[in-house]
């Protein structure tokens, strides 16, 4: 490996291109069984509403029908994770439109559908909170009456409807506050937005003789779901299998159970198999959206552009359940501390229960809104100072062995190069080139989430490789960049790399495609592996010469040394002769990060690991008139350690973007009274590409001491700052500060015509 | 969702069978409304008369007045050469109708008898004072366009009549159309409000003769702004006649609040979208000249 890499850092085609370019690839949403059933959800029509009855009896004798169940008919059981406060069906009361309240399976979808139009609900409608103030507010009902009793983990912080207070102290806010010459205080407000993956969530289930249940899913975290079925169907996990046959896009909305449960239950019931997929409205109305939320932030600075203390508040609206809310709460709060040296802060992040859908985890969770905060107001204070915004984040900006804000120390820190690179390419010294037309930038940082990953690695028989990994190939094609560590690795070439991935009971554990960890976990398995499986190679050959292992190596297909070589295809046929074959496992735990504990409290993410850093500038104009804001070119310039295949890498950065501006500038689901008044694709406007700017990718390469050649997670972050860069380019642009998400082109032209406060 | 599908292969069949289902059967052209509207339950017809086999009304005829047959697709008039000069908001307003897909399939007939008060081809077809054919039972009336519209998903078509054809008259010289539409994206968008006008101006190109505005999804119905047209026509066009013709349109138009926009902002709109559509079109008569 003297004369550097040969595969990883290359720009070479990804192992799943021809499946899925072609067509033939598998989803989830494919997949079927023979005499498979189809699966419907009967969702609550109420938002809080004590559930009096539900008949189902009509449904049953209904022609086509195979099974109905109800809260009656499962395991009572609460499930969840860092509070179990779900269970599958409601049993007491309804606690948002679109809450399950049964499922049937019949033989056609149509009849599945006459069965859920067949069932009788008796509903008594409760008093309901729909937003974080109604539901903060004194005497506000209570989502859930029992939430004392539920079992969570043990650091939460809970009070009614608050189901986690994460905070970050640090200094002295106060005596911040005092040192600082000017204290500016903002609020912000972001809408809930939806991961727009284009597969819906699905899966097949079938039971088995022996009582094993087999669920064929497009989740990215087959092991949790593994754990959770296990909890519902009160089993053994050893019982349950789960295979992802595909996954068309996730971005966490399909990191928690979705329908995989009711698939289960009902093909136990019916004795069939049965197959689940949901609806357009469903995924818009009863999915794991990005949560609405609110910002406050007061942030004191010097007359020269120092800041001295933060104090910084973001209440997430997570719905009826707390599902990922108390874990993004807390990952919010360094979001919020945002990659600037403040001495003092004082950083709360709120997950708060109302009568709307459970919202989740979306490609950086609380990313975009606590970001959108952050850098919005740094524009503001630079504008107030009469600062360069570029120039008043330099001056802030983390750097090399700085600590983070709850005391991790940094190391890698690109960020100054990010934002000088991104301000050139964007053009920055001219800011406001024509009128009606400006710039912005905003930047961020963002971790690598940890967690295990293993890896079989076997040698085939032709002497190419077998890489069986638990991770799910999301769509990112990191699992092609952990091969292509992996072919570095054992001298083999990409396309030697076969891959086996996401399936409980075949491939080794993984915690899963989430966090941007798994080109760089799986990527540090396969650096295992590949070592133990050279060891292998190499003892293999060295039995054949009777020489010492420890003089030979693996190079280009080859074991070498001693004035030999022979073929890996050899050493397989021998191996296979002799030996069983060649299987090396490998794993990979990222180290912990140390940080100073007594800054957090019911803090369930209090580092970032492997931080990446990054910074977005955008040049865009508005139409004064109609508010309608039209991009002209984006830049991002990211910090991604060491670039395993820039190809996709940019794919990301050009997929994270649209979907950010989506945030940005047209997406949100709409409530009004508990009800999504816009459950469809027509009503919910993502960007289309006549909507997108053509998307200029700069890779940073400041390398991570523990990730794969220095690679960092590269996934979530390019959706962090598009909504604060658009912000901010509005405002420089026609002098107009959207404090809330979307900026629609209504919002900017009521405030330009004097009419509205954004 | 059940219903029995039939498919007539002419007119009089697909008449006939109008007919005999009345309120129970609905025609099925593109289907891109119609289909949406099912699949959500909103309409549940026992009948869908498909017209995919109906010959003769996908044709566009331009010599002298011009007919579009009720199953001319949008498609078809992106591309009609005839529209190319003076009735270019045809295609502008046809280019902006959903997707390619949408487009190849979906039908003017559909679009003007489905009454969606945010229509885009319909405002444009209410600036050429168009009159729709239908034949029933009865046999076949002429109706404007304007007063064919009565509400939103409502016309005056009778149960079981097959609107035809569209109909409207050639532009005299010195004229010319243009559209805009507002929506929150660029492509694949519902208006939030769409603007469609007509200007004649006199043999001197001074004044207004003659002046046509119609708004989208801001009434129950496509509007015309008729209030807005009187400060138009016998009035040279200053850009300050054509902001007051602005005015009095967002002041005769009746916008709601809904989730795409609030009532004031699609008034704005109007107001905005009105004078930059008649100075589009201003702008295309001299360069016609």
């Amino acid at each position: 490996m003297s004369t550097g890499p040969r595969v990883v850092g290359q720009r070479l085609p990804r192992l799943d291109a021809p499946g899925k370019v072609t067509g033939t690839a598998v989803y989830a949403a494919d997949f079927a069984l023979p005499g498979m059933l189809h699966g419907k959800v009967l969702r609550s029509r109420e938002a809080h509403a004590r559930l009096l009855g539900v008949d189902a009896a009509r449904a049953r004798t209904l022609p086509g029908v195979r099974a109905v169940i109800t809260a009656a008919d499962v395991p009572d059981v609460r499930y969840g994770g860092a509070l179990k406060d779900e269970t599958v069906f409601a049993r007491d009361k309804v606690r948002y439109v679109g809450q399950p309240v049964a499922a049937v399976a019949a033989t056609t979808r149509e009849a599945a559908e006459a069965a859920l139009a067949a069932i009788d609900v008796a509903y008594e409608p409760l008093p309901a909170v729909f937003d974080v103030e109604a539901a903060l507010a004194p005497g506000a009902p209570l989502i859930h009456e029992a939430w004392p009793t539920y079992t969570a983990i043990p650091i939460l912080h809970r009070e009614g409807n608050v189901c986690n207070r994460a905070r970050i102290v640090a200094g002295d806010v106060e005596r911040g506050f005092v040192e600082a010459d000017r204290v500016f205080e903002h609020r912000f407000r972001t809408g809930m937005v939806h991961q727009g993956y284009t597969e819906p969530r699905a899966a097949v289930a079938v039971w088995d003789t022996s009582g094993q249940v087999t669920v064929w899913s497009n989740t990215q975290l087959p092991f949790e779901i593994q754990n959770t079925l296990a909890e519902i169907l009160a089993l053994p996990p050893s019982k349950i299998r789960v295979i992802v046959p595909g996954i068309g896009g996730g971005f966490g909305g399909k990191l928690r159970v979705g329908v995989e449960h009711f698939a289960a239950l009902l093909a136990r019931r019916a004795g069939r198999p049965v197959k689940i997929v949901t609806t357009c409205e469903e995924e818009l109305t009863a999915a794991y959206p990005r949560q609405s939320t609110r910002v406050e932030l007061k942030t004191g600075v010097t007359r020269d552009g120092r800041i001295t203390a933060k104090a910084g508040r973001i209440w997430f609206d997570t719905g009826a359940f707390a599902g990922s809310g108390p874990g993004v709460a807390s990952v919010a709060t360094l979001v919020l501390a945002g990659p600037y040296r403040i001495p003092n802060l004082l950083i709360e992040g709120y997950a708060v229960y109302t009568n709307k859908t459970n919202c989740g985890s979306f490609r950086a969770p609380s990313g975009p809104q606590a970001n959108f905060a952050v850098e919005s107001q740094m524009d503001m204070i630079a504008d107030a100072l009469g600062l360069d915004p570029l120039d008043f984040r330099l001056k802030n900006i983390v750097r090399e062995g700085d600590e983070g804000p709850t005391g991790q120390v940094l190391t890698a820190v690109g960020l100054e190069e990010c934002l000088r690179r991104a301000a050139a390419a964007i053009g920055w010294a001219d800011r406001r080139p024509t009128a009606d037309r400006g710039k912005g930038l905003a930047c961020g940082w963002w971790t690598t989430t940890g967690g295990s990953s293993g890896v079989y690695v076997k040698l085939n028989p032709d002497g190419t490789v077998a890489l069986n990994t638990g991770a799910a190939e999301i769509g990112t094609a990191a699992l092609t960049g952990a091969a292509q560590v992996l072919a570095e690795d054992l001298g083999v070439d990409l396309a030697d790399i076969s891959v086996v991935s996401a399936d409980t009971f075949a491939t080794p554990f993984d915690f899963g495609a989430q966090g941007s960890r798994t080109a760089f976990a799986v990527g540090n398995a396969c650096r295992a592996a590949a070592a133990d499986l050279r060891r292998q190679l190499c003892a293999l050959a060295a039995a054949q010469w009777g020489v010492a292992a420890e003089t030979l190596t693996v190079r280009d297909k080859h074991v070498v040394g001693d004035g030999k070589r022979i073929a890996l295809v050899e050493l397989a046929r021998l191996s296979q002769a002799s030996g069983g074959g060649l299987i090396a496992h490998g794993t990979f735990i990222a180290p912990p990060t140390a940080y100073d504990a007594k800054r957090v409290e019911a803090h369930v993410y209090p580092a970032f690991h492997s931080p990446s850093f990054h910074a977005h500038a955008v040049d865009l104009s508005v139409d004064r008139e109609t508010g309608e804001v039209t991009l002209h070119r984006y830049v991002v310039a990211q910090d991604v350690g060491f670039a395993m295949n820039p190809t996709y890498i940019e794919g990301q950065i050009e997929g994270g973007v649209a979907q950010g501006l989506g945030q940005a500038l047209s997406e949100e689901i709409v409530y009004e009274g508990g009800r999504v008044l816009n459950p469809n694709l027509t009503d919910y406007k993502m960007p289309t590409t006549l909507d997108l700017p053509r998307v200029e990718s700069i890779l940073v390469e400041h390398p991570s001491p523990v990730g794969p050649y220095g690679a960092k997670g590269v996934g979530e972050p390019p959706n962090i700052e598009p909504p604060a860069a658009v912000a901010n380019a509005v405002a420089a642009a026609v002098g107009v500060r959207v404090t809330t998400l979307p900026i629609t082109a209504e919002k900017v032209a009521l405030a330009l015509s004097g009419e509205a406060t954004p | 969702m059940s219903f029995e599908c039939h498919e007539p292969s002419s007119v009089t069949d697909a008449v006939a069978l109008g007919a005999r289902f009345g309120e129970e059967g609905r025609f099925l052209a593109g289907g891109t409304d119609l289909i949406i509207q099912m699949r959500r339950g909103k309409v549940g017809p026992r009948h869908v008369m498909s017209l995919h086999r109906v010959s003769g009304l996908d044709r566009i005829e331009a010599d002298g007045a011009v007919r579009l047959g009720a199953l001319v697709t949008h498609r078809t008039i992106e591309r009609c050469p005839a529209f190319q000069g003076p009735l270019q908001a045809l295609v502008e307003s046809a280019a902006v109708v959903g997707g390619h897909q949408i487009r190849n399939v979906a039908t003017v007939g559909g679009n003007i008898v489905n009454a969606s008060p945010a229509a885009d081809v319909v405002p444009v077809l209410l600036a050429l004072d168009a009159t729709v054919t239908c034949l029933g039972p009865d046999g076949e009336r002429t109706l404007t366009l304007d007063g064919f519209l009565t509400g939103p998903g409502q016309t005056a078509r009778r149960p079981g009549e097959l609107l035809t054809s569209v109909r409207f008259d050639q532009l005299p010289p010195g004229s010319a159309t243009a559209f805009v539409k507002a929506g929150r994206r660029k492509a694949m968008e519902i208006s939030v409000v769409c603007v469609a006008v007509r200007l004649t101006l006199d043999a001197a190109h001074a004044r207004c003769q003659e002046a046509r505005i119609a708004l989208g999804a801001v009434a129950p119905t496509t509007l015309r702004a008729r209030a807005a047209e009187r400060a138009l026509e016998g009035q040279p066009l200053t850009d300050e006649v054509l902001r007051r013709a602005g005015r009095l349109a967002a002041g005769e138009c009746g916008p709601i609040d809904d989730v795409r926009a609030s009532a004031r902002y699609r008034r704005l709109l109007v107001e905005t979208l009105v004078p930059r559509a008649l100075r589009r079109s201003l702008e295309r008569i001299g360069r016609a000249a």
